[in-house]
C-alpha cells in the first residue's frame, strides 16, 4: 500500500517537474513543439495528398475499363494489355465461348459481374466533303427512283444546291491555282479537262438537267469533280466491342456525356469524347477550344506565344471546310449574323468568317462566344454526330476485311481519363458488331475456303525454288491455247445476293444469351470486394479449367497495360517523394529534440547531484517530450486537417496538364483524409520524437553530476 | 599461215557478247506486250486468287474482272466466298471506286490498293498500258530457267498515277509475252516479284485477233517475305457486255 502511494506521489512530483519544466522553457517548448506540429502538418497533407491520388488512379482504370480481374485465353501470345502496348494491341487467342466462360466465373464465390471485351483498332473512313455531300444525294436519288420523286422535296434540292455551292467554291479555290499554273506543262494540260468538268457543274444548265439522267449526273460529279477536292480520308478508332447494358453498370466511371447508352441488346457505338474533339471535330473549331484551354488553364498569351499565333493563323487562312458547310441559305444566314456580331458591313462569307478567327488576347473571349452562339449552329461541328451511321472497317481474323455499319447513339467519356491520349481515346461499340469485324473462323468457314482451294486446283511453289519450277526443264511450257470459253454470269452471281438486311441489323434485339454466346477476347470480373482480389483470382483460373478453358488471370493494374505501369510509375515517384518529405521532417523534429536535450545536461547533473535516480530523471525527459509531442503533434493534426478541407472547399489544385489531369483522376485534385494513413503518419512522427530523446537524454545520464555542473553546456 | 583462217574461224564461232536492243525496238517490245493483252473490246474473266500471309489464314476468293478497251473502264466482282460475295471494284476514269454491299457504301480508292486486302494490285488484273505509262530501257538478254529473255527497266512517265513508279520485266524472246515481273518502290527498294509461267489466248470479234493473258500469276512479296498471292484466270469471255455494266447502279443492283 505504501509502495503504491509513493509511486503515486512520485508520479503527481514527476508530472508537476515536467510541466513546470515545459512552462519555464516557454520558448524552447515552443520551438521544439513548433517544428513537431509543422512536422504533423507535412505529413498529414503529404500522406492525404497522396492517398487521393492512389485511390482516384485506381479508381479510374478499375471503374473505366479494368474492372478487378481480368480473364483471357492462356495459350495467347501477349500479355492482355487494355490500353495498348508498347508494340500496338496485344495479340490474344480469343475465347471461344464467352458464355461458359461467364457461367463457370459467376459459380466463385465473391465474383459479382463478368463483361465480355473484345478490344481493337480500325478505320473509320470519312471520305472528302464532296464525296460525303454526293452520298447524301445519291441516297436521295437511290430513294426517288425506289419511291417515285414527290412533287415537292425540299432535302432533295437543298442538297443539290449544297454540291453546287461546293463546285463554285472550290472553282474559286483552283482559279488562283490555275493562274499561276504553267499552261504547256502537261500537268496543266492533264488537269484542264478537270476543270472544265468544274466548269460544267458550277452551271445552271448542268442542275436543270440533272434530273433528266440523275445517277449519270451523280457519276460525273463523282468521277470528274470531287476528285478535285483533295482532303478526307479515314481515322482510326480504338474501341471495345463488349455487351453495353453490362459495361455501364461495371464500370460507373463511363460516362455518356452527349446523346444516350445503347439500348440494351441492340447494335450502336458510343464515340469517345476525346477521340471526337481531336479527329472529328471542326479544326477551326478545336483550334479555338485549343486556344481558350491554353490561356484559361496555363495563363498562355496569344501575343507571346507561337503555337498559339500558327493556330489563329491557321484559323484566319483555312475557312474552306466551315464555308464548304454552308448551303445558300445558311451562308446568308451567316452571313446576316456576323455582321451583326462583328458590326462589320462585309458581304463575302470568306472574309467574314475569317475576321471572326482572327483573334488577339483582348477580343478572344467575344469571338469564341460569337463562333458558338452564332456561327457553330449553322455547322456541324463534328463529322459524326449523333444518330449518324459510321462505317468501320477492318481486317478480320480470317484474314478478309470485314466492315460494319454502326449507329452512334453517343459520345463517351472515361472519368478521371478523359484528357489521357491513351485512355481518353477508347470507344465502346456492341459485342455483335465488334464479332463481325472480328471475324473469327468458323468451321464452316474454314471448310468453305478449302473447298474453294480444292476446286481451283491451286498449288504452292515456295519462293526459293520459283523461277527453277516455274521455267526449269520440268516447268509447264508457256504454250499458247486458244480456248475462248463463255462464262456462265448468271449462275455464278446467283449466290451473290450477299447483302445483310441493315434495317434488320438494326432493329434487332438480341437477348441476353444471344449476346453471352460467342467470341470474346477477354472478360472483365467485377467482385464484391476489390480487396479479394489476390485470393479470388486463382479460384476464377480453376473454375475456367473445369469448364475445359484454360485462361489466364491478371489484376487490373497488371491488365492496364503501358497506362498501368505509368501508373506504377508515377505512384513510385509520389512515395518517394512523400518519403522524403517524412524524412526530412523527422531529421528536423530528431535534431530539435537532440539539441533541446543535450542543452539540459547541466540541469540534469543538478538533478542527479541532488538525489535524483537516473531513471527518475530519464522519465522525466521522456514525459516532456511525449507531452509536446501529444499537444503539438495533436495541434499539428488539426492544422493539417484543416488545410486538407480548405483546400477541397477552394476547389482543390487545379490540373495545368494532362500528365496532372491523369495523376489527379479530373480537372483538379481534391485532397482526402485516410484515416489509416493519417494515424500511422502522426504515430510515426510521434514515436521518432521521443526516440530522438531519449537517446541523448541516455547519454546525458551517463555523465556524472560533477562533470555535468562543470560543463557549459 | 594456215593459223590465220583458223584464228578467224574461231573468232566467228567464239559467242558474241549480247547485243543491246536499240530503244526503237525496246519501244516496240513494250508496245507489243500491250498489244497482245489488249482486248479491243470488252472482255470478261472468271479469277481465282489465293493469298498467303505469316501468320494468317489464306485468303480465298473467287471474282469476276470486267474490262472495256474503249474507256479503260474496269470492273471486279467477288463471288465467293459467301462472306464476300457482292463486293465490288470498279474504275472510271482515274477513280477507283470500292463497294461493300453490306455496309452499301461507296469508298473511293487509291491505285496502291491491294485488290481484297491481297498483295495484287488493280493493274495486275487490267489491260497492260505498259507503254502509256513507263519508259522503258533495255537492261539485259539473259536466260530464265530454259527460256531466253530480254530484261527490261521501266520507269513511270511524269504525271501518271501508277503501283510501282520503277518495274522489271524479263520479256521471252520467242513470242514476246512477260514472264517475270519486279516492282520497286521510288527508293529502288524491291517490293514484289511476279511470275507468269501459263499464257493463252482467245479470240476476240472485237479486236479481229487473239487476246493474251496470264492463265497462272504468282505474286511474291519481298518486304513481307512469307506473303505471296496466286491468281488463276480460269475462264475468259469476250462477247460484248451490256452497255451501263461499268457503273455504279449495276454493282448495287448485283447484291440487292
Amino acid at each position: 500500500m505504501s509502495t503504491t502511494s509513493s509511486r503515486a506521489r512520485q508520479g503527481r512530483i514527476l508530472l508537476e517537474m515536467a510541466m513546470r519544466n515545459l512552462v519555464a522553457s516557454r520558448v524552447r517548448t515552443l520551438v521544439v513543439g513548433g517544428i513537431v506540429a509543422l512536422g504533423v502538418v507535412v505529413v498529414v497533407l503529404g500522406s492525404s495528398l497522396l492517398d487521393s491520388i492512389d485511390v482516384g488512379m485506381t479508381r479510374s482504370i478499375q471503374d473505366s475499363l479494368g474492372g478487378h480481374v481480368q480473364l483471357y485465353n492462356a495459350a495467347s501470345r501477349d500479355p492482355l494489355a487494355l490500353y495498348g502496348g508498347t508494340m500496338g494491341e496485344s495479340v490474344l487467342e480469343p475465347i471461344d465461348d464467352f458464355a461458359r466462360l461467364k457461367a463457370a466465373a459467376l459459380t466463385v464465390p465473391g465474383v459479382k459481374q463478368v463483361v465480355p471485351m473484345g478490344i481493337d483498332q480500325a478505320m473509320v473512313s470519312m471520305g472528302n466533303v464532296f464525296d460525303v455531300a454526293l452520298e447524301r444525294l445519291r441516297a436521295d436519288v437511290r430513294r426517288r427512283l425506289e419511291q417515285g420523286a414527290p412533287a415537292e422535296d425540299p432535302d432533295y434540292e437543298a442538297h443539290k444546291a449544297h454540291l453546287r455551292r461546293m463546285a463554285t467554291l472550290l472553282q474559286q479555290e483552283l482559279r488562283q491555282a490555275r493562274e499561276i499554273a504553267d499552261e504547256t506543262s502537261g500537268v496543266y494540260k492533264d488537269r484542264k479537262a478537270d476543270f472544265d468538268a468544274l466548269e460544267q457543274a458550277v452551271q445552271g444548265g448542268f442542275w436543270d438537267q440533272f434530273d433528266r439522267d440523275p445517277l449519270a449526273s451523280l457519276e460525273f460529279l463523282e468521277n470528274r469533280v470531287a476528285p478535285l477536292s483533295l482532303d478526307g480520308g479515314f481515322t482510326f478508332i480504338r474501341y471495345v466491342g463488349t455487351d453495353p447494358e453490362a459495361f455501364q453498370k461495371a464500370f460507373p466511371g463511363a460516362q455518356v456525356v452527349e446523346g444516350a447508352s445503347i439500348p440494351p441488346g441492340q447494335r450502336g457505338v458510343l464515340l469517345g469524347k476525346l477521340y471526337a474533339e481531336e479527329w472529328l471535330k471542326l479544326r477551326a473549331a478545336r483550334r479555338l477550344d485549343k486556344i481558350k484551354e491554353a490561356r484559361e488553364l496555363h495563363g498562355r498569351k496569344i501575343a507571346r506565344d507561337e503555337e498559339l499565333q500558327r493556330w489563329v493563323k491557321e484559323n484566319t487562312g483555312q475557312t474552306r471546310d466551315i464555308l464548304l458547310q454552308l448551303d445558300p441559305v445558311r451562308t446568308r444566314e451567316a452571313v446576316r449574323r456576323l455582321q451583326a456580331a462583328l458590326g462589320s458591313r462585309e458581304t463575302d462569307p470568306a472574309k467574314l468568317v475569317s475576321a471572326l478567327l482572327d483573334t488577339d488576347d483582348r477580343n478572344f473571349d467575344e469571338r469564341h462566344r460569337i463562333f458558338y452562339a452564332e456561327l457553330a449552329p449553322l455547322l456541324q461541328l463534328y463529322t459524326v454526330k449523333v444518330g449518324d451511321f459510321i462505317t468501320i472497317k477492318a481486317p478480320s481474323r480470317s484474314g478478309y476485311v470485314n466492315s460494319v455499319n454502326v449507329p452512334v447513339y453517343g459520345f463517351v467519356e472515361f472519368r478521371g481519363l478523359e484528357r489521357s491520349a491513351l485512355a481518353g481515346m477508347m470507344s465502346v461499340m456492341d459485342v455483335h458488331s465488334w464479332r463481325d469485324l472480328y471475324g473469327y473462323l468458323t468451321p464452316e468457314r474454314a471448310a468453305e475456303i478449302g473447298k474453294l482451294k480444292e476446286r481451283a486446283g491451286a498449288t504452292t511453289v515456295a519462293r526459293e525454288d520459283a523461277e527453277a519450277a516455274l521455267f526449269g526443264d520440268g516447268g509447264p511450257a508457256p504454250a499458247p491455247s486458244a480456248a475462248p470459253r463463255a462464262v456462265d454470269e448468271p449462275a455464278l452471281l446467283a449466290g451473290s445476293s450477299g447483302r445483310q438486311s441493315r434495317e434488320d441489323l438494326f432493329g434487332r434485339r438480341y437477348t441476353q444469351a444471344e449476346t453471352d454466346a460467342g467470341v470474346a477476347l477477354n472478360a472483365a470480373v467485377i467482385l464484391d470486394d476489390p480487396r479479394r482480389i489476390d485470393e479470388i483470382m486463382p479460384k476464377l483460373v480453376a473454375a475456367a479449367a473445369g469448364a475445359g478453358m484454360k485462361v489466364k488471370a491478371v489484376t487490373w493494374l497488371e491488365a492496364a497495360g503501358i497506362v498501368g505501369q505509368s501508373m506504377g510509375l508515377l505512384r513510385m515517384v509520389l512515395y518517394l517523394a512523400v518519403l522524403i518529405i517524412f524524412a526530412v521532417a523527422l531529421v528536423i523534429i530528431n535534431n530539435a529534440m537532440v539539441m533541446a536535450t543535450l542543452q539540459r545536461v547541466k540541469e540534469i547533473g543538478t538533478m542527479r547531484a541532488i538525489g535524483a535516480q537516473r531513471r527518475f530523471v530519464l522519465v522525466l525527459v521522456v514525459v516532456e517530450v511525449v507531452t509536446t509531442g501529444l499537444v503539438f503533434g495533436g495541434l499539428g493534426s488539426i492544422l493539417g486537417i484543416l488545410i486538407v478541407h480548405a483546400v477541397g472547399w477552394t476547389g482543390g489544385i487545379a490540373a495545368t496538364n494532362d500528365t496532372m489531369y491523369f495523376l489527379f483522376s479530373g480537372p483538379a485534385l481534391i485532397p482526402r483524409l485516410g484515416t489509416a494513413s493519417l494515424v500511422t503518419s502522426v504515430v510515426i512522427v510521434f514515436l521518432v520524437s521521443i526516440l530522438s530523446a531519449l537517446y541523448p537524454a541516455v547519454l546525458a545520464m551517463r555523465v556524472t553530476p560533477l562533470e555535468a555542473m562543470q560543463s557549459d553546456d | 599461215m594456215r593459223i590465220l583462217p583458223l584464228l578467224l574461224l574461231a573468232l566467228l564461232l567464239a559467242p558474241l557478247p549480247a547485243r543491246a536492243l536499240d530503244q526503237a525496238a525496246t519501244d516496240r517490245l513494250i508496245r507489243n506486250i500491250d498489244e497482245m493483252e489488249r482486248s479491243g473490246g470488252d472482255y470478261k474473266a472468271l479469277a481465282y486468287m489465293e493469298a498467303k500471309e505469316k501468320d494468317k489464314t489464306d485468303v480465298v476468293y473467287e471474282l469476276l474482272a470486267y474490262r472495256r478497251s474503249g474507256d479503260q473502264k474496269l470492273m471486279f466482282l467477288f463471288l465467293e466466298p459467301k462472306s464476300e460475295a457482292g463486293k465490288g471494284y470498279l474504275r472510271i476514269e482515274k477513280n477507283l471506286w470500292f463497294y461493300d454491299p453490306r455496309v452499301g457504301r461507296w469508298e473511293r480508292r487509291t491505285e496502291r490498293e491491294r485488290i481484297g486486302g491481297t498483295d495484287t494490285r488493280r493493274g495486275d488484273l487490267d489491260e497492260s498500258r505498259l507503254s502509256e505509262e513507263y519508259a522503258a530501257t533495255w537492261e539485259a538478254d539473259e536466260k530464265l530457267g530454259k527460256f531466253e529473255v530480254h530484261r527490261i527497266l521501266l520507269n513511270a512517265r511524269p504525271e501518271v498515277d501508277v503501283a510501282f513508279p520503277t518495274v522489271r520485266l524479263w520479256v521471252n524472246k520467242e513470242n514476246g509475252v512477260v514472264l517475270k515481273r519486279q516492282d520497286l518502290a521510288l527508293s529502288g527498294r524491291l517490293m514484289r516479284t511476279a511470275y507468269y509461267p501459263r499464257w493463252k489466248k482467245v479470240r476476240s470479234e472485237s479486236k479481229k485477233g487473239d487476246v493474251w493473258f496470264a492463265e497462272e500469276m504468282r505474286i511474291y512479296d519481298e518486304v513481307e517475305k512469307a506473303n505471296q498471292t496466286l491468281i488463276l484466270i480460269k475462264s475468259v469471255d469476250t462477247r460484248p457486255l451490256e452497255a451501263n455494266l461499268f457503273t455504279k447502279a449495276w454493282l448495287e443492283s448485283k447484291s440487292r
